[in-house]
């Protein structure tokens, strides 16, 4: 057994920022959308704030044939484009650019390997990162399995927990989506397995490093107010919206093979319903979060085939009007069949079996070109046992906690307050908090926070391998009864409405509605 | 006069607006209490102050003290926008004659409640001075700046600060030593690669340079760095024939040179250049931190021999000059810190007038 080495005593007490160990990020798909949107404007963010090492290295791998000083001057343009931090700091791109280059390379070909092995040994040598590397896999799904062999066979991938005694570390990115179903979700990661251990991988749900989301933990199990009232005894039921304005844009193709339920439901709505419903963690540690969070996931009732008709409902958007511009229906988007019966529209009864939660219904629903883009939570509490106030005196509304996830993250209780004047008027009010206002707007990308708990091995934002496939078992049910059913063709919307009218009977039946948030 | 800066605070959010114009928010997040031992200063921090708020939104209520003269209160009051509508409120005050021991009083009353506040001294103090003892209880978080009060300031602070109970103990923070961060890390990764950590024990030679002209005793921040270095490698400090020696946990010694060198900073002879040199088992290891305006050079060279040499070298911004920057990220640090508590406490004790710099 190798001892572990003594820390470093200069490191004692040492508060100032968050910094990782010094390491290499080396992206694959350097060429690739989320570099150029994402990745990199949020590395340079984190360099702008002095929350990288001073032993840190940015290697771009992709297929095409790029000099070091093109690869730079491109990624120049990504962070000038779409940075937070504009006008570019001359000063901290030029020590961000210094640790930039590119490696040319298939995944497929063992030769990329090799040439991305010397490359970082070179790295390692001039840039002083110590072998440790952070693999980022912005690539397509079917590109993970070749990409983790690739690195395995030419030895990139260093033992897991050598770094407690001094040696280097590797750990590895994967975007979502992980899989295409429970079965593809296994394969891929046993494939992943063959080459990492558990604790080397960060499967990445970008919601998870948004700071409302991150804040649900805080709020509720910082806070005595809320913690007691946060079960069967006092809410009604639960209402997760993830609603986007826009269509499928350029990726008629992949979502072509997807639907909102593998885009969105499987992995964000899932992650938001477990943050909703678990129970407090022994600790923050990130296996202690992530047992509980597969505790709910566990607990969610199995939907019977015979259950998803009275139980789901999906939808296809039609021609409408978002924003006030006519835009056209799914089926006319480029690289969508005439034909398609994909979901662009899903909305689904759940329930969490146990002790807290028995009985409340979670109402999730995830669509695209709806009315408003939005994401939030909405706890909704009982109505009152008795009216002591007169309906015609303005009724009472059951209150509603609602976390808003985006845009214009916050919380919001709503509760019912007397008008001011001679008579008792009873009208709906909220009591409002902002992110934007209550600490100014300059909150980081989720993409930045993600990054930086990878680079420092922090896996409490990140999904396990447990998590991936109890969403998947999940979903898959529900995938698997449409298509038992023929995969009927979805009910058509009219983009900028807010989803078919059958999702409003889902809510209907129970004597719900949903919320127009 | 607080009737007035009531009824302005008041009638800042009174007005609706103009059609087109971006409503407007109050945000508030902290009581931001920034004290000047001159108009001069207090006015040339207003700008700091309202770049602050724009990334933490806050009460800020800014005091320029001047003892002397008649008795003098004078105060505005304005709000402090972000492009998006988010707006923090600044009182702005100069306290003149006996009006300065009144102080005190004058901000209480304005500061809000249920939002922490963080007073902000700029220059010497100790804590029993009269504008300071009302005020500092009132405090979570006290930041003072060492390199342009004074070391024994700092010293003062933390210990008035250490009798506190653990309930109403506030953190205490300093400028200076917030504006060593960067040297500390860049002198923790000298150390960070597993053969090399053992040579932390190991030090042989500290050359510390500071912006100055010759002869002038070591300053602040150098004070802070090396009270830094020699608690967390466990140095102890003794004079001999008037000079300073430092002594290692397994008794060997660690040479010291102080330097002076032209530089940025000089007014606060700010720390300019730091270099160790460490040795040890068939293993040397020479690191150096070179201060180039704003931005410091490091260069490492570990050796084992004739034919195995690593050098690295890069290059790490010091944004020293930003004096936002420094307040912003010396806010959003944890309120305690025992590390400075231990660097200042061991920096106290050295005969500073032994230790000019040549």
């Amino acid at each position: 057994m190798v001892e572990p080495i003594a820390p470093n005593p200069l490191r004692r007490g040492l508060l100032e920022d968050r910094t990782s160990d010094a390491c290499t990020v080396v992206i694959f798909g350097a060429s690739g959308d989320l570099t150029r949107r994402k990745l990199v404007p949020a590395l340079y963010n984190l360099a702008w704030g002095r929350f990288l090492p001073g032993g840190f290295a940015v290697v771009g791998v992709a297929r095409r044939e790029k000099t070091q000083e093109s690869f730079r001057a491109e990624l120049k343009d990504a962070v000038s484009k779409f940075s937070r931090r504009l006008p570019i700091d001359p000063a901290a791109w030029n020590d961000f650019e210094r640790g930039v280059s590119y490696v040319r390379g298939a995944a497929s070909e063992p030769a990329t390997y090799e040439a991305l092995r010397a490359h970082l040994e070179k790295v390692d040598a001039e840039r002083g990162t110590r072998g440790n590397r952070l693999f980022y896999l912005a690539v397509p799904t079917a590109e993970f399995g070749p990409i983790v062999e690739g690195l395995r066979a030419s030895r990139l991938v260093a033992p897991p927990g050598q770094e407690k005694s001094g040696g280097a570390w590797t750990r590895v990115v994967f975007e979502k989506p992980f899989g295409h179903d429970l079965a593809s979700a296994r394969a891929l990661n046993d494939a992943v397995a063959s080459a990492f251990d558990e604790a080397q991988v960060f499967r990445i749900d970008h919601y998870l490093g948004k700071e409302t989301v991150q804040n649900l933990l805080v709020f509720r199990f910082a806070n005595s107010l809320f913690e007691p009232v946060w079960g069967r005894g006092h809410v009604d039921h639960v209402q997760i919206t993830v609603s986007e304005d826009i269509g499928v844009e350029s990726r008629g193709a992949f979502y072509e093979q997807t639907g909102v339920t593998r885009d969105i439901v499987e992995n964000h709505v899932m992650q938001l319903l477990c943050l909703t419903a678990m129970e407090p963690p022994i600790s923050l540690a990130a296996d202690a979060i992530r047992d509980e969070k597969v505790k709910v996931l566990r607990s969610l009732r199995k939907m019977e085939r015979s259950d998803v008709g009275r139980s789901v409902v999906r939808g296809q958007y039609a021609r409408g009007i978002v924003r006030g511009e006519d835009v056209v229906g799914y089926r006319e988007e480029p690289d969508v069949s005439a034909e398609s019966r994909v979901e662009t529209y899903v909305a689904m009864r759940c329930f969490v079996d146990n002790w807290r939660w028995s009985g409340v219904p979670f109402y999730v629903r995830a669509g695209k070109r709806m009315a408003r883009r939005v994401t939030e939570i909405a706890v909704v509490f009982h109505e009152l046992p008795h009216a002591l106030f007169r309906a015609q005196d303005g009724g009472i509304a059951p209150n509603v906690l609602s976390v808003r996830v985006q845009p214009d993250e916050g919380i919001a209780l709503r509760f019912t307050s007397k008008e001011p004047g001679q008579q008792t008027i009873l009208r709906d009010v909220s009591m409002d908090f902002r992110y934007g206002t209550a600490f100014g707007s300059n909150t980081p990308e989720a993409y930045e926070r993600l990054l930086l708990d990878a680079m420092r091995g922090e896996a409490t934002l990140f999904t396990r391998r447990d998590e991936v496939e109890e969403q998947w078992a999940y979903v898959d049910r529900v995938l698997e009864a449409w298509a038992a059913d023929g995969n009927p063709p979805p009910p058509l919307y009219a983009s900028g409405s807010w989803g078919p009218e059958q999702s409003d009977d889902l809510l209907a039946r129970d004597g719900r509605r949903w919320r127009k948030p | 006069m607080l009737g007035r800066v009531d009824a302005e605070l008041r009638a800042l959010w009174a007005t609706a607006p103009a059609p087109g114009e971006i409503p407007k928010a109050r945000a508030c997040t902290m009581n931001l209490v920034v004290v000047a031992s001159s108009p001069a200063l207090a006015q040339q921090w207003t700008p700091v102050v309202d770049e602050v708020v724009q990334g933490t939104p806050a009460r800020a209520i800014v005091v320029g003290l001047e003892a002397d003269g008649a008795d003098a209160l004078e105060a505005s009051v304005s709000a402090v926008c972000t492009p998006a509508g988010v707006c923090s409120e600044r009182v702005t005050f100069v306290a003149r004659g006996g009006m300065v021991t009144r102080m005190p009083s004058v901000v209480r009353s304005l500061c809000l409640t249920d939002v922490p506040t963080t007073l902000v001294w700029l220059g010497r103090v100790q804590a029993d001075d009269p504008a300071f003892a009302p005020l500092a209880p009132e405090a979570g978080r006290i930041v003072l700046d060492a390199a342009q009060g004074s070391l024994s300031s700092l010293a003062s602070v933390i210990y008035w600060a250490r009798a506190r109970g653990e309930a109403e103990r506030p953190g205490v923070a300093d400028l200076a030593w917030t504006r060593l961060a960067p040297w500390q890390e860049l002198c923790a990764q000298m150390f960070d690669e597993p053969r090399v950590r053992a040579l932390a024990s190991q030090v042989a030679r500290l050359t510390l340079v500071q912006a100055s002209a010759p002869g002038v005793e070591l300053g602040s921040e150098g004070a802070l760095m090396l009270g830094w270095l020699a608690t967390r490698l466990s140095w102890r400090a003794a004079s001999f024939a008037g000079k300073l020696r430092l002594l290692r946990a397994d008794g060997g010694t660690v040479a010291v040179t102080l330097k002076s060198a032209a530089g940025p900073d000089e007014g606060r002879s700010a720390l300019h250049g730091l270099r160790l040199e460490a040795g040890g088992a068939g293993l040397t290891m020479t690191g150096e931190i070179a201060r180039e305006h704003d931005a410091a050079a490091w260069r490492m060279e570990v050796s084992a021999g004739a034919g195995d040499v690593r050098r690295i070298e890069q290059r790490v911004r010091l944004r020293a000059s930003d004096a936002a920057g420094l307040l912003e990220r010396t806010l959003r640090r944890p309120a305690r810190d025992a590390a400075l508590v231990d660097a200042v406490a061991w920096a106290d004790e050295l005969r500073r007038e032994e230790l000019a710099c040549v």
